[in-house]
């Protein structure tokens, strides 16, 4: 948390600058900050006064938009949530024994894993500078256990015919290996006078002090000859066998840059891809459901939303009964409208072809998940490998990930492929049983057991999934520049939530900040 | 690695057709087959191997006037989506990009213009759509 002057934290100032100011200040000084559209704020908007006698329709009980009751309901305001599903959450969603899916063209599935095993098919773990979903893990006292997101001890497979392809490398020996040949390289240079353009005398030893150790370099020629961590050929034990072990040998250097191992696989991850994530116990719709407990009360379900009017300085959604198609309407003050843009496209509203347009300027991204069964955890019982993904370059299968949960128990769901793009489109055009077969196909290269342990399986093309119709938002970077200032501006009475009003799209990050940003709005708006 | 290079494709095709028992194969017929496969690999899942798509979700490609127009807009939504149509811009060059249009614009009764690599590779600058890029995409959410 950012400090102000005298030792007052961002968080304080913003207290005291409601408190007598009230919300409209609030939201001058959070702009002032530049902390408008990409903010990454760690607690709901401070918000004074009182919602009492006013009403807000939100469309969606994702993540978004019961953020959006939670808030708004503390402060009095009679909120209603139309929720097209059965259940609430969004894509917020974990398929466990019995969970259903019927995506567009596709067949009925139903998940049939053992008690207790289950796969979290749309989102999957929180990095830790997500502070905002942390925020409401905490509150909500939603227990949370590592998401072992980087391991070491993985596999890299590249398949194919170049250099080190078809064979299984531990992350770990590219990871000491690279460093250990780019420091040899560097500290050679540096040791025959080629760097001193670059260099004083003193910053030349300092330099390589600094690649001796950082490359695990000898330090009278400075050679590299591998490194303990990158692991033994035989291991260290006790007395004379195993004894003092084997020391491995390393990759030659010319062999990993030849293979373009960076291409799958390197050091240091973007923002998102942090080393420390979490999940939830159980499975992240723990989220979900900590949040339907909460205003479960105010979600009509089964409620598919057909029309979007403005009348009377009041907004009326027409919804339909998805299991009798009988419909109604609902009247509300305020919209806070958090469907997916690519299911909004076709809901018909009364917004100006300006905004509709706008709309339309946002693409979708396809991508597949498959969770796959297995009676046995040989990755942990032959390989030791605990969590993490291991790596290929198999087109549509992108990672294969490791359960972080259930360490040593009998039987383990891993992820057996997560594909975007044109390659999740084109892996979702197969049936369950096709998709479980390209899956194991290319498992088995890799993990020999893969196959004969392999028990049941559960998928989802979200571009497939009503309701949904993508994973996230994709906006192109002149969509950014023009279509999305007018979405995030919203039209007459309504304003859009939602990861696809964020610049963390895909994540429930930037669906609850999203949402934390328009209600602030609209307690403004109706404040007036 | 992304490995649907066009030479890849043809290849694919070139053999399946061998399969098939087909000695020599016409350059058009090479075409329309590179077309067809490449349809289905990347649009096939929602907008169906029949053409048809999905009522009120997926458009129907088969007999849609949008589709039979104006080749730039045709190319436009393809290079960078729209709704729920995911951007293809990185994915697929001008020329394979050329050759499915070709087969939807030609497939079930449509009978519009082919379109050419030229024609995609205009659109593509005019409207700054990403360029090709065929490196593996890792995991991002």
């Amino acid at each position: 948390m950012q400090a102000f002057g005298n030792g007052m934290s961002r968080r304080e100032f913003l207290y005291r600058v409601a408190a007598i100011g009230g919300s409209g200040l609030l939201l001058n000084t959070l702009d002032a900050w530049g902390s408008g559209i990409q903010s990454s704020v760690t607690t709901p908007p401070v918000l004074s006064g009182s919602g009492k006698g006013k009403s807000v329709v939100i469309l969606g009980a994702g993540v978004a938009g019961m953020t959006a009751a939670f808030e708004l309901e503390k402060l009095g305001y009679d909120c209603k949530l139309l929720e097209a599903r059965s259940f609430a959450g969004g894509r917020c969603q974990t398929a466990r024994r019995g969970f259903t899916i019927k995506e567009y063209g596709g067949e009925a599935q139903t998940c049939n894993f053992d008690e207790g095993l289950y796969i979290n098919h749309g989102p999957w773990r929180i990095p830790y500078n997500h502070q905002s979903t942390l925020y409401y893990t905490r509150l909500f006292q939603v227990p949370l256990e590592i998401m072992v997101n980087d391991n070491d001890t993985a596999y890299i497979y590249l398949d194919g015919n170049g250099p080190l392809a078809n064979h299984r490398i531990r992350k770990v020996e590219v990871k000491a290996d690279m460093r250990g040949h780019v420091a040899e390289l560097l500290a050679k240079a540096a040791s025959s006078h080629m760097l001193d353009q670059e260099l004083t005398e003193d910053d030349k030893h300092i330099l390589l002090d600094y690649l001796v150790h950082e490359g695990n370099l000898t330090r009278g020629d400075l050679q590299y000859r591998g490194n303990s961590g990158r692991g033994y050929k035989v291991n260290p034990g006790a007395g004379i066998d195993p004894g003092q072990g084997i020391a491995s040998d390393p990759l030659g250097f010319k062999e990993v840059l030849a293979s373009r191992l960076w291409n799958v696989y390197s050091a240091v991850h973007e923002f998102q891809q942090q080393a420390t994530m979490f999940q939830p116990i159980g499975g992240m719709d723990s989220i979900a459901k900590a949040f339907e407990k909460r205003v479960g009360k105010s979600i009509r379900y089964n409620s598919v939303v057909r029309s979007i009017r403005h009348r009377d300085n009041r907004v009326v959604i027409e919804v339909k009964d998805a299991n009798n198609g009988t419909t109604s309407s609902i009247t509300a003050d305020f919209c806070l409208c958090t469907i997916p843009l690519s299911v909004l496209n076709s809901v018909d509203a009364d917004f100006s072809p300006t905004f509709k347009d706008a709309l339309k300027k946002v693409s979708y991204g396809p991508a597949g998940k498959i969770g796959l069964q297995m009676k046995r955890r040989f990755w942990e019982e032959d390989d030791f490998i605990y969590g993490g993904h291991v790596q290929t370059n198999f087109p549509g299968i992108g990672a294969i990930s490791l359960p972080s949960t259930g360490w040593q128990s009998r039987k383990g769901v891993l992820l057996g492929y997560y594909n975007f793009e044109s390659e999740a489109a084109e892996i979702s055009a197969k049936s369950l049983q096709e998709r479980i077969d390209f899956a194991l196909s290319a498992g088995e290269k890799i993990f020999p057991a893969y196959r004969e342990s392999f028990e049941s399986g559960f998928s989802v093309a979200w571009h497939r999934v009503p309701y949904n119709l993508g994973a996230w938002a994709e906006w192109s970077d002149d969509a950014r520049k023009t279509a999305y200032p007018i979405a995030y501006e919203g039209e007459g009475r309504v304003l859009l939530a939602g990861e696809h009003m964020s610049y963390l799209p895909g994540w429930q990050a930037g669906a609850i900040e999203s949402s934390w940003q328009q209600i602030a709005k609209i307690h403004q708006r109706l404040s007036l | 690695m992304n490995l649907k290079s066009t030479p890849h494709i043809a290849s694919i095709s070139r053999i399946a057709l061998a399969l098939l028992g087909f000695a020599c194969i016409s350059p058009a017929l090479a075409d329309d087959a590179d077309g067809k496969i490449l349809f289905q690999r990347n649009c096939a899942a929602c907008h169906q191997v029949t053409g048809q798509g999905v009522p009120d979700v997926f458009p129907a490609l088969a007999g849609n006037t949008f589709v039979q127009g104006s080749e730039k807009d045709v190319i436009g939504v393809v290079l960078n989506g729209r709704g729920g149509m995911p951007t293809f811009s990185k994915r697929l060059t001008d020329q394979e990009l050329a050759t499915i249009l070709s087969y939807v614009r030609g497939a079930w009764g449509n009978h519009a213009a082919n379109v050419s690599t030229g024609q995609v590779a205009a659109v593509r600058s005019d409207l700054h759509a990403d360029t090709f890029d065929p490196s593996q995409q890792n995991i991002r959410h």
